[in-house]
């Protein structure tokens, strides 16, 4: 099978995993609700305390979980292609260090706790802004090699910030930061699923939108200025849509690792070598790693939860270095 | 209104952290009381504490450093307020406290400091991230007592200490005795009453629980109530929304800013208790800290509790 119906095989399957997973995240929990009651539920029928179990509290974050999972997995496959690098991904060019300075220093300059996504944005894109200007500084062309120097070296700066800034502030502050560093989708209300989806919807369309683009740069520079892109515009636009859409990730859910890196590479074996494909699958296959994630990390150590960060960088490595193996 | 708001933040804070560090210490609590008590050759006292270190205090020490607001509300109480030549940031009770010179953080503190204010005695809270300030303190020649006050027995044990630190174990008697007859007459009040079930919310974001290891969870036992986490043994521990949901109480106790939060939270709702209403707010300053007022903070609970119940 190539081509379109191997596509569509390949879609079909990543949606109908990502509904079980979300079906998984509705239906578990730490009170018991029978199938009926959940299905129920969701239409807001039955009992109150389950009504509002289900619309405020499991739905929400079964959804924010998706949000941020497919955000972080299509902005990762289009910096991989962008950079023409493996390893390329949003929290390598910065915006994982942008982001935790900016809610860092909220809270350590006195910040109420609601404006630490804000700052989180803020410091997120400060840093992809900051990234870009120091690639472009050594020429007209920002190379992606430059590019990636750049990120890495930001972030070794926003750490030390961090550094300095939990040193010198108080323990409550940096227990908020911390939990916040660590990731997790527990506070999600639909107010803020509306603001990130919207924003999510207009980024990740750019990104398709733009996908064909991206296929070309990742020829080489003069291979796509051959076929007449403008490489450095074109580069830049990818470079900065997909790694916006990482920063508004932070805001939603702080830093959730790995997803970002390896979801790509897991789809890009089966996707093919066209962007479009590539992202648009990684983002079925980041809802639903991050789904699932989310539900282990809330149900595995009761009644208290686990950093998702962790959990998917736990769960997805190994099953990341299974497909190696597989498809050396 | 910067006092207000900057007291119940700290105090909260430091309540916190000190729960949080000791729920994180896998020690088993409650050690060898401290106090072995023998007088030793130069007619100080020889003392073990709760990291199980044996130190001799000089008789009635003149400059001491109090890094835990349990103890120093105590030095107060006690009459040896004017004895104290260092405190934490969050010592901010009694008033006359804020007089004292401020330190900084307490857990870890900061040695330097410490030494810089010349001290003859340092009380720590006994929490393992002081294990290494306590022995640089030791080796710098300056008797530490490390102390773990979580419980209201804990309270009691200080007490008893602090008295004969000080050399005034008169009043360190009356002290607790006064604490220990309010608790009681709280107590016998409260008995007949049915038990209120309630969650003690410490934290937002994540969400915290205080947990059966905390003096706060007697509190609640004392005042006609029974803390849903009261099963737990961890002093405070973070907590699902959807657990709380579960386990179902029937009022929650929270800060008054803590309070506001939860009321303005959709997911909130699924708690039957927030929906109705019986979000009870708490004076964190007063019901913070296991200290002298415990007494008066198991009155006002009670009074949240069972209102009219207590005169």
């Amino acid at each position: 099978m190539t081509g379109r119906p191997r596509q569509a095989a390949l879609y079909l399957a990543l949606a109908g995993a990502m509904l079980l997973a979300a079906l998984a995240g509705l239906a578990v929990g730490p009170v018991r609700l029978t199938p009926v009651e959940v299905w129920n539920a969701l239409g807001g029928r039955g009992e109150i305390t389950a009504v509002a179990i289900m619309r405020d509290i499991r739905a929400p974050r079964v959804v924010l979980a998706a949000l941020v999972g497919a955000a972080l997995a299509m902005s990762g496959a289009a910096l991989q292609g962008t950079m023409r690098n493996p390893l390329a991904e949003p929290y390598l060019l910065g915006v994982s260090g942008g982001a935790a300075v900016g809610a860092v220093l909220a809270v350590a300059g006195g910040a109420p706790f609601g404006l630490v996504p804000a700052g989180a944005f803020v410091g997120a894109v400060a840093a992809v802004m900051l990234v870009l200007a120091i690639a472009r500084a050594g020429g007209r062309r920002p190379d992606p090699r430059v590019l990636l120097m750049a990120g890495v070296v930001v972030g070794a700066f926003a750490n030390a910030v961090i550094m300095i800034a939990l040193a010198s502030a108080p323990a409550d502050s940096v227990r908020n930061a911390l939990w916040w560093m660590m990731g997790s989708v527990a506070g999600a209300t639909w107010t803020q699923i509306g603001w990130f989806a919207a924003y999510g919807l207009v980024s990740a369309s750019a990104l398709l939108l733009f996908a064909p683009e991206i296929d070309v740069l990742a020829l080489g520079d003069d291979a796509a200025a051959g076929l007449g892109v403008n490489v450095d515009r074109a580069g830049r636009r990818a470079y900065v849509i997909a790694s916006l859409l990482a920063a508004a990730t932070v805001a939603a859910a702080g830093l959730v690792g790995f997803v970002g890196l390896v979801v790509p590479h897991l789809v890009r074996t089966r996707a093919g070598n066209r962007h479009r494909a590539v992202i648009a699958a990684a983002g079925l296959a980041g809802a639903t790693l991050v789904i699932l994630a989310d539900l282990v990390a809330r149900t595995l150590r009761a009644p208290s939860e686990l950093p998702l960060g962790a959990v998917t960088a736990l769960g997805g490595v190994p099953f990341f270095l299974f497909q190696l193996r597989r498809f050396r | 209104m910067y006092h207000r708001s900057l007291g119940l933040g700290f105090g909260a804070g430091v309540a916190l952290a000190a729960l949080l560090v000791a729920c994180a210490d896998p020690r088993p609590r409650t050690p060898a009381a401290a106090e072995t008590g023998a007088a030793s050759a130069g007619g100080g006292l020889t003392i073990r504490d709760d990291f199980g270190d044996t130190l001799t205090v000089r008789a009635s020490p003149r400059r001491i450093v109090s890094l835990n607001p349990a103890t120093t509300e105590l030095f107060f109480a006690l009459g040896a307020g004017d004895r104290l030549v260092g405190r934490t940031h969050f010592d901010l009770y009694p008033p006359a406290a804020q007089t004292v010179e401020d330190l900084g953080s307490a857990i870890p503190p900061n040695v330097e400091s410490v030494l810089g204010v010349r001290p003859d005695l340092v009380m720590l809270y006994a929490s393992s991230s002081n294990r290494d300030a306590a022995t640089r303190l030791h080796g710098a020649g300056v008797p530490t007592l490390t102390l773990r006050i979580d419980h209201i027995a804990d309270f009691r044990r200080a007490v008893a200490i602090l008295g004969r630190v000080i050399g005034d174990t008169a009043r360190a008697t009356v002290v607790a005795d006064s604490v220990s007859r309010t608790l009681e007459r709280v107590r016998v009040a409260m008995q007949g009453k049915p038990r209120i079930t309630a969650f003690w919310k410490a934290w937002d974001s994540p969400v915290i629980a205080i947990g059966g290891g905390s003096f706060l969870s007697e509190l609640v036992d004392i005042a006609g109530g029974k803390n849903v986490y009261g099963d737990d043994p961890r002093p405070a521990f973070d907590v699902t929304i959807e657990d709380v949901v579960r386990r179902n109480p029937d009022v929650v106790f929270a800060g008054p800013e803590s309070g506001e939060r939860m009321r303005s939270a959709p997911a909130w709702r699924a708690l039957r208790a927030v929906r109705e209403g019986r979000i009870l707010i708490v004076d964190t300053m007063l019901v913070g800290r296991p200290g002298v007022r415990l007494g008066e903070a198991a009155v006002s609970l009670a009074r949240l509790l069972h209102p009219g119940s207590l005169p």
